[in-house]
């Protein structure tokens, strides 16, 4: 496999983006606006996750790259050749799909050679690359099998043989894992990061799910309302949000309006829900700003005397055990949204519902993004995730 | 349970009478049965009349059947996949035809023939076969074709498969058992057609047209022969449809495509 990997990048031009996505926009109808001029380079060998909610355009961007939908406007180059346009059938890309969408006439040898007979390859080496395929996604042994005697990661694994048997140059993945077990995901997520060190293909992997982007990409394309919010590695994306949307989303971190009042440092000061912050970020300097901290940056303790005049203060709204710690719901006093704190669950003795408090983090834990005077959060900051999951469960069924 | 057994008597129990005087040892048509014999097997098969028009019957059933499973399969497909917006127009109006009274058809077929000055023989009986059969035909093969999931098709394509192989590899062998039932039924429809074939049909027979002349001329049990014969030749490819749509491939699909041939064919 290894070899034909090098057979087929052998076309490609150095420094060539194994695809390029220029200017791409599509609508659906007359009104509805899929994607609004996305533009994406990936490299050779590049695991790159579109990662965003519901309704986002990721999955529209796969299936244009796909070939089963045709952009309004844009282009989309494979290894510097325009491939707009093309039917699905005649790009060098292969598709593993949210569903396994196993033939269900043939068994698992047929299935994973159904690309190859159709390239009238010699029946030996039809054996062999299946062969080759089934080991790689760890089915030997499977050949006769039929789909309704596969477990639904096996189906997946069947799914993604018989596309890695072609050995595509990019290899696309419209939410693989969604429909499997939490257990079955996790361990998934090994194979897929192994297969794509073992074949050294492009993977373009779409996803909802931030972990999962986080966990397996080299690059990440935060997509909201069919435009890019940011790409970068996931430790960008995470650590150093461009925008509110990626900090929520894919930080999910808390996002406050404080306005900046002046130096501190190398940072700024900035006036927070009644009280004074250091923040270690210079990027805005005065005036409205968004500031950034994660959930699990919050310091929470138990308010006492010794707390200062110039302290956040606030209430315990709710608590939630997960395993690794405590998730706390919090009010606090001059700030109407409620602020989020993960707490290890060594660190102290559980905070009760109704518990006063003292909110705090550190000055390197925070970040400031622009604001307009005014903006306010529009979406609701409790319980987003969640619902953004679900929903897209649902929804992506069509 | 009694009425059961009531209904299925009043269904069969004519069906029966015909059968046993078909074997009937003499040339009475009314009870007491004197014994069973052969004779009027004989007798028909040894008819010339009979032969040829029990030939044409079969010629056109065949042919009837497999151009409405070429012709029907296309249509059902294009159907299916296409994405005008003439769709359900075009398809409502492709299953119409159902609904003509074949005294209609059997009529405006005639004065077509003669307006186009075309000699009325076999071929146009088959013309005709196909008119009258081709949307019980399409009703079928579309409710098949419609229930197959384009994803399915979408995989095949992406691993490079064309139109033409994707239908073949993909969509064919979820489908074929369910086109060849829907092709039988055309057969049975065809082959005991008489309403259409009576006005097209020129100067050569069908077995339904000469049991009717049969009957015209002389009662013995030699029609009830026919009869049975006629029977038999009609309800077996029924039965094979109703056994290939019984046990297809793909099971979810085949329940709902039995019922559908049975409400078809009733």
């Amino acid at each position: 496999m290894i070899e034909s990997n090098q057979q087929v990048r052998s076309g490609v031009e150095p420094g060539e983006p194994s695809i390029r996505i220029a200017g791409l926009t599509h609508r659906f109808g007359n009104d509805v606006t899929a994607l609004a001029d996305v533009s994406i380079d990936a490299a050779p060998g590049e695991f790159l996750t579109l990662l965003g909610p519901s309704g986002c355009g990721k999955t529209t961007l796969l299936r244009i790259i796909g070939g089963f939908e045709n952009p309004t406007e844009g282009r989309v180059l494979l290894s510097g050749r325009d491939v707009t346009g093309l039917p699905a059938h005649r790009r060098s890309v292969n598709t593993v799909f949210q569903r396994p969408m196993l033939f269900p006439n043939l068994d698992v040898f047929g299935n994973v050679a159904f690309g190859l007979r159709l390239q009238r390859l010699s029946r030996e080496e039809v054996r062999t690359r299946v062969g080759e395929a089934l080991a790689l996604v760890r089915l030997e042994g499977y050949e006769s099998r039929l789909s309704n005697e596969l477990s639904g990661g096996q189906m997946q694994r069947v799914a993604l043989a018989r596309a890695i048997v072609m050995r595509p140059e990019v290899l696309l993945l419209d939410e693989p894992l969604s429909a499997l077990d939490m257990r079955i995901r996790l361990e998934m997520e090994y194979e897929l990061r192994r297969l794509h060190r073992e074949l050294g293909a492009t993977f373009i992997y779409v996803t909802h799910d931030q972990r999962e982007a986080l966990a397996l990409s080299d690059r990440v394309a935060v997509l909201n309302e069919g435009h890019v919010e940011q790409i970068g590695t996931p430790g960008d994306v995470y650590d150093r949000p461009a925008s509110v949307f990626t900090a929520r989303f894919v930080g999910d971190a808390n996002v406050i309006p404080v306005e900046v009042v002046g130096r501190s440092g190398t940072g700024v000061r900035a006036h927070c829900a009644g009280a004074d912050v250091d923040v270690d970020d210079d990027s805005v300097e005065s005036g409205s700003a968004w500031l950034v901290v994660k959930a699990e940056a919050v310091q929470v303790t138990a308010s006492d005397d010794s707390a200062g005049a110039d302290a956040m203060t606030g209430m315990v709204k709710d608590v939630a055990f997960r395993g690794t710690g405590f998730s706390y719901l919090l009010t606090v006093d001059g700030l109407e949204q409620g602020v989020r704190a993960e707490v290890g669950a060594g660190a102290q003795a559980p905070l009760a519902i109704g518990q006063e408090v003292v909110v705090g983090w550190s000055s390197q834990a925070a970040r400031l993004l622009p604001r307009e005077e005014g903006e306010a959060l529009v979406v609701p900051v409790v319980g987003s995730e969640q619902d953004l999951t679900t929903k897209e469960e649902t929804s992506d069924e069509q | 349970m009694l009425v059961t057994i009531a209904a299925l008597a009043f269904l069969f129990l004519p069906l029966a009478v015909v059968v046993l005087f078909s074997f009937h040892s003499s040339a009475g048509l009314t009870f007491p049965f004197e014994g069973f014999s052969l004779q009027w097997y004989e007798e028909v098969l040894g008819s010339e009349e009979f032969r040829s028009a029990a030939r044409n019957s079969l010629v056109v059933a065949t042919a009837t059947s497999v151009v409405t499973l070429l012709l029907g399969t296309l249509t059902a497909y294009g159907l299916t996949r296409t994405s005008s917006r003439w769709r359900v127009p075009l398809t409502l109006l492709f299953f119409l035809p159902v609904t003509l009274p074949g005294i209609f058809v059997g009529l405006a077929l005639l004065v077509y023939f003669s307006e186009l000055t075309i000699t009325l023989s076999l071929l146009t009986v088959l013309v005709a076969h196909c008119l009258f059969v081709f949307p019980f035909f399409l009703l079928i093969a579309h409710a098949a074709l419609s229930r197959t999931d384009p994803a399915l098709e979408e995989a095949a394509a992406d691993l490079g498969a064309g139109r033409w192989a994707v239908f073949r590899r993909v969509t064919l062998p979820q489908v074929w058992p369910v086109l060849l039932g829907a092709s039988a039924l055309a057969f049975a429809l065809s082959f005991d057609e008489f309403i259409i074939t009576f006005f097209v049909v020129g100067p050569d027979s069908t077995l339904p047209l000469y049991i009717w002349s049969g009957l015209r001329r002389n009662t013995d049990p030699s029609i009830n022969t026919v009869s049975t014969m006629l029977l038999i030749a009609t309800t077996v490819p029924c039965l094979i449809a109703y056994v290939l749509t019984l046990r297809p491939r793909s099971r979810g699909s085949a329940s709902d495509l039995k019922t559908e041939l049975e409400a078809s064919a009733a």
